[in-house]
């Protein structure tokens, strides 16, 4: 199938948004979702931004049924790590399922890897559900390895009373 | 002993952040895994786009416990991170408080500065990673309201090395 991969503009944040809202319908938890696509231009496209985007397009005549080109995204950032240095966080990667299967994922996937590489990066990391069978099975193929069932770390999170509560330094 | 300041860390922290580092690998048992250099960390840190923040804790001359001479005696590494359903996060790379120096509330200090920086910056939430073994770091995290994603949401996090990700990037 022909498709080109290229670095995400302001333009393409109506579709990165309904793209998000299609991967957390996927994911099953799409009430979740409470950033809307101004927030993503202003968090993605302004003068620091907080994150980047990589897009997969198709040419006009292969559109998807409801008319769609972007077929697929990567969201990700720069992280560091204490042991290692520069790293980079694959936060979002999604195809629309009419288009899996022809090596779009792989490609953006590998377009990540060479935005990180290029910035000195020595590892990508992100999370997959447990029960998310194939993309398991997608990214062990690529050489990928798990980090919490390997080395037994549990990505932790403290959010909103919590945080609040910590932050006026309660126990 | 009350006595300590915490405040943003400086390039001439570097060697101290990169001994601590090592103090708190060697606690998790992975010593020989921190690659890192000083060099590393000054151009990545205090760059013209610093790819992580540090909050130092250090004690004056007084203070300082006899069997240490360090006045650099705790830290956290931390950077900003995104969810796009929830916007900016902060996350907590490496917190570390040197053993001589606990039970004293430096730690507790250095979270609600970080759960500050955290709000104030409009992030909705912090994240970091535990070792399941680590059971002492996970009960003062539980304490204080955290939740453990890969438990209660079947979060696992994966790598993959430089190897694999040069063989990635050159594929078609």
């Amino acid at each position: 199938m022909e498709f080109t991969i290229r670095a995400a503009t302001l333009e393409d944040c109506k579709d990165i948004s309904r793209m998000i809202l299609e991967l957390a319908e996927y994911e099953k938890v799409s009430d979740q979702v409470k950033i809307a696509q101004r927030d993503l231009e202003q968090d993605g496209f302004s003068k620091n931004p907080f994150f980047h985007g990589i897009i997969a397009e198709v040419p006009e005549h292969l559109k998807s049924k409801e008319g769609h080109t972007k077929v697929g995204y990567s969201l990700y950032f720069y992280t560091y790590s204490s042991w290692k240095g520069r790293a980079v966080y694959m936060e979002d990667l999604y195809v629309m399922p009419e288009f899996r299967g022809k090596g779009i994922g792989k490609a953006l996937m590998s377009k990540v890897s060479q935005l990180g590489l290029a910035a000195g990066c020595t590892q990508l990391n992100f999370t997959v559900l447990d029960w998310n069978k194939s993309s398991l099975d997608f990214y062990l193929k690529q050489g990928c390895w798990d980090v919490t069932s390997d080395l037994g770390y549990h990505c932790m999170r403290c959010e909103g009373d919590a945080l609040e509560h910590l932050a006026q330094g309660g126990l | 002993m009350a006595n300590f300041n915490l405040r943003k860390a400086e390039p001439k922290d570097v060697p101290d952040i990169l001994r601590l580092i090592k103090e708190l690998a060697k606690y998790e048992e992975m010593e020989d895994q921190v690659k890192l250099t000083e060099k590393d960390l000054l151009e990545d840190g205090f760059g013209n786009h610093p790819f992580y923040h540090c909050v130092i804790a250090d004690v004056p001359a007084e203070h300082r416990c006899s069997l240490t001479d360090y006045s650099v005696i705790g830290f956290a590494m931390y950077y900003f991170t995104y969810d796009p359903w929830i916007g900016k996060l902060l996350y907590l790379e490496d917190f570390y408080v040197m053993k001589e120096y606990r039970g004293f509330g430096i730690g507790s200090e250095i979270l609600k500065t970080l759960s500050d920086t955290a709000v104030k910056n409009r992030c909705s939430s912090m994240h970091f990673i535990v070792a399941e073994s680590n059971k002492a770091s996970i009960d003062f995290y539980k304490r204080r309201g955290a939740s453990d994603l890969s438990l209660q949401e079947g979060w696992r996090l994966f790598r993959i090395d430089k190897e694999n990700l040069l063989k990635m990037s050159a594929e078609e």
